[in-house]
């Protein structure tokens, strides 16, 4: 008995000699990774890269990677005298919300990171808002656009999307626009269905208030959600069917949209004008329908078609970088969040947080590659920016056709049958 | 709603029935033999849907026929799957926590694999066949959904004739209805199980293959699936082949019509509400419930003829 009392008293001690060696160990690594931190600045992105939104994730990394070079490329950033490059510390979400929060809660408490980046789609980028006050770090988001995060006062939470209820006006707009013209006849059904989340109550909320301070350009006979990531629409397009509507309007993230707009042609529906959206000109979803996507329309955060030069400068960078080209607007605002978030870094002049957050607030990217040349934040932190309205035409083409200054092409409406 | 949408509504509630039956099929004979809730299952799903888009891309094969050639191939790989990893698990008339997790982590495991071999990108397969559909007056019924219950009644009607008509069946049904007094009179149980096993792995193969022509396709695909399938399967009764027919049948329906149908609702006074469409989900797991507490054997044990093993 004492002999095994003995064994295990000897073995407590080396458990804690070893113990303590181990925690001697992890200070000493602590400690150079605080003096490597002297010498870049860390910034956290968390995105999905796997699972159903690793799509567009994938892309809003490679829009921050690819101003990352171009800022570390030209010196990095300037901070008291110094400049110092900036180094990516990057989290795969797995398109999950949970995760989502807790990767951004340990790069702001953990990872030593000044700022975070990401949150790709609003539920996700919902779940990583909460995490900005309480760490008190700068968090700006480059792929949720639902106002409803930036309606509850935090002071750390930014966002690089326009709002989604403007996606909403200005799809109204725009078909208003085609009544006004004569293309379209005023008073045409609407059959609006959109997924049950922030975003999708923002874009109906957007469309109705147009609707409802236009009288005679639309009647809604159908406005319906749907749950995000369904397998199968036939039951709620039967309800489109039966509302005889004019026009489609759908608010759907890109899986969703692929899904429902392949069972929407499968059951032989047509409408004079279609929308999911932000959604329609994905290469994605034209390779997955092909001439079924052909004269959807979009209201999208940024098109390669923008007339702007450091638009033009950012699709050939883009593709250099990447090896591909810049098929949708996802890159374009994680490109310039992480641009932002660089000169506000270099405006408040060192690594503080409440400084950044300081900065950011006031900070206005100039040639910024997004829609009206100019991204700053408004009092919520949310980006306030014009939409522009994009349609897919045949042989895989898009043109920008609204508003009229940044056309590129004629819209086609009503949409011919096939 | 007039009496053609009805119809129309009802044809559609057929057609997805023949996709749900056609992704739960795999999974019931596998736990009706072996008592494993194949977790895994989803993750033969979305293999069976690359291997279709490999076949068509690489080797311009129809989907359909890639789909038919899955089945011997996973029939294999399922085969090898249950000699690797399956056979190990401890023998138990009820589902042990060992199999869930074995069958649980195989799943991440094919995902991490897909995510390796064919990256996170959403695949579709488009075919002529894809996006066509025939008119039937005001009804237009997708040709792909089509196939898909066809392929659904073929794998019933095989289950049946292999059930009713081979040594291999008798085996499966004698270790259905008792393993152990099955084994006293000569069944091998490992050889049954392993050709068990490649039998669900092959359908799940084959289903795979034809959903993959419906819905487009990412390593993660089959997630929803699966919840639906259990479903399924509960509802059919847990070792039932006919029973998931009828349970495929049913949720098909209730999905279609409980959003479509107005249904009566007493709030100070009667009147008639749709169910809104963001609750479609809700449908298939307050079945779940509702069945789980008044028949949990199952739809089938509401009929007095033993459906039990087909």
């Amino acid at each position: 008995m004492n002999g095994t009392l003995a064994f295990i008293g000897q073995n407590i001690r080396r458990a804690s000699i070893l113990a303590l060696g181990l925690g001697a160990g992890l200070t000493l690594c602590t400690g150079s990774r605080a003096v490597a931190a002297d010498d870049t600045i860390k910034i956290g992105v968390v995105l999905p890269t796997t699972g159903s939104e690793s799509k567009p994730g994938q892309y809003q990394k490679e829009g921050i990677e690819l101003a990352i070079k171009q800022i570390n490329d030209a010196g990095g950033i300037s901070v008291k005298g110094k400049k110092l490059k900036i180094e990516e510390v990057f989290y795969d979400d797995g398109t999950d919300s949970k995760k989502s929060a807790s990767l951004t809660e340990r790069a702001m408490s953990s990872d030593g990171v000044v700022a975070v980046l990401g949150g790709y789609s609003t539920a996700l980028g919902t779940a990583e808002s909460v995490m900005a006050d309480r760490y008190k770090t700068p968090w700006i988001t480059t792929g949720a656009g639902a106002t409803a995060i930036f309606g509850k006062g935090y002071q750390y939470a930014f966002g690089s999307l326009s709002p989604v209820a403007l996606i909403g006006t200005t799809s109204a707009e725009f078909l208003g626009s085609l009544m006004d013209q004569g293309k379209l006849k005023k008073g045409l059904k609407v059959a609006m269905v959109v997924e049950n989340t922030d975003h999708g109550t923002d874009y109906v909320q957007g469309f109705t208030e147009w609707s409802n301070k236009h009288a005679g350009y639309f009647q809604i006979v159908l406005n319906e959600k749907f749950e995000l990531g369904a397998t199968d629409f036939s039951g709620i397009l039967q309800k489109v069917k039966n509302s005889h509507a004019d026009i489609f309007l759908s608010d759907a993230h890109l899986p969703d949209y692929i899904t429902m707009h392949r069972q929407y042609l499968q059951n032989g529906l047509h409408h004079q004008m279609v929308s999911y959206g932000a959604r329609g000109p994905e290469a994605n979803a034209r390779q997955a329908l092909g001439a079924g996507t052909d004269y959807i329309f979009a209201g999208i955060w940024w098109s390669n078609k923008l007339p702007y030069p450091q638009a033009k400068k950012f699709a050939t960078d883009y593709k250099a970088f990447t090896g591909h080209d810049v098929d949708s607007w996802y890159a374009a605002p994680a490109y310039d969040g992480m641009r932002i978030v660089a000169q506000a870094i270099e405006a408040a002049g060192s690594l503080d947080k409440n400084a950044i957050r300081d900065a950011l607030k006031k900070a206005q990217l100039k040639e910024s590659v997004l829609p009206g040349q100019v991204l700053k934040f408004a009092a919520n932190g949310q980006a306030e920016y014009p939409f522009v309205i994009t349609q897919n035409k045949p042989d895989n083409k898009v043109d920008i056709v609204y508003p009229k200054d940044a056309a590129t092409g004629e819209p086609v409406a009503p949409a011919p049958a096939k | 709603m007039d009496s053609v949408e009805y119809l129309d509504l009802l044809l559609k509630a057929l057609l997805l029935a023949g996709v749900y039956a056609a992704m739960a099929v795999g999974m019931t004979v596998i736990y009706g033999v072996m008592k494993i809730v194949n977790l895994a299952h989803a993750g033969f799903l979305m293999l069976g849907a690359y291997f279709a888009l490999e076949m068509f891309q690489r080797f311009h094969v129809d989907p359909i026929l890639g789909s038919i050639i899955a089945l011997p191939v996973f029939f294999l790989f399922g085969m090898a799957v249950h000699w690797l990893l399956v056979r190990w698990l401890p023998k138990s008339d009820t589902p042990t926590l060992a199999s869930l997790l074995l069958m649980f982590g195989f799943w991440l495991v094919l995902q991490n694999i897909a995510y390796l071999v064919w990256g996170n990108e959403d695949q579709s397969i488009l075919t002529p066949l894809t996006l066509s559909s025939v008119q039937f007056g005001q009804i237009s019924i997708p040709k792909v959904n089509l196939v898909v219950f066809a392929a659904a009644v073929f794998c019933m009607v095989v289950l049946q004739i292999v059930f009713h008509r081979s040594w291999f069946g008798r085996s499966m049904r004698a270790l259905i209805q008792n393993p152990y007094a099955a084994q006293i009179v000569g069944v091998d149980d490992q050889k049954t199980a392993r050709l068990t096993f490649g039998l669900g792995t092959a359908f799940a193969g084959f289903a795979g293959g034809l959903l993959g022509m419906l819905f487009s396709f990412s390593p993660d695909f089959g997630r929803p699936f699966l919840l639906r399938s259990f479903v399924i399967i509960v509802l059919g009764g847990l070792e039932s082949v006919s029973g998931v027919a009828l349970g495929a049948v049913l949720l098909a329906i209730l999905e279609t019509f409980g959003i479509n149908v107005p249904l009566p609702v007493y709030w100070h006074g009667w009147s008639f509400h749709y169910l809104p469409p963001s609750y479609q989900q809700v449908i298939p797991f307050a079945l779940l419930v509702v069945v789980l507490l008044i028949l949990p054997k199952g739809l089938s044990s509401l009929f007095s003829r033993k459906w039990k093993a087909a």
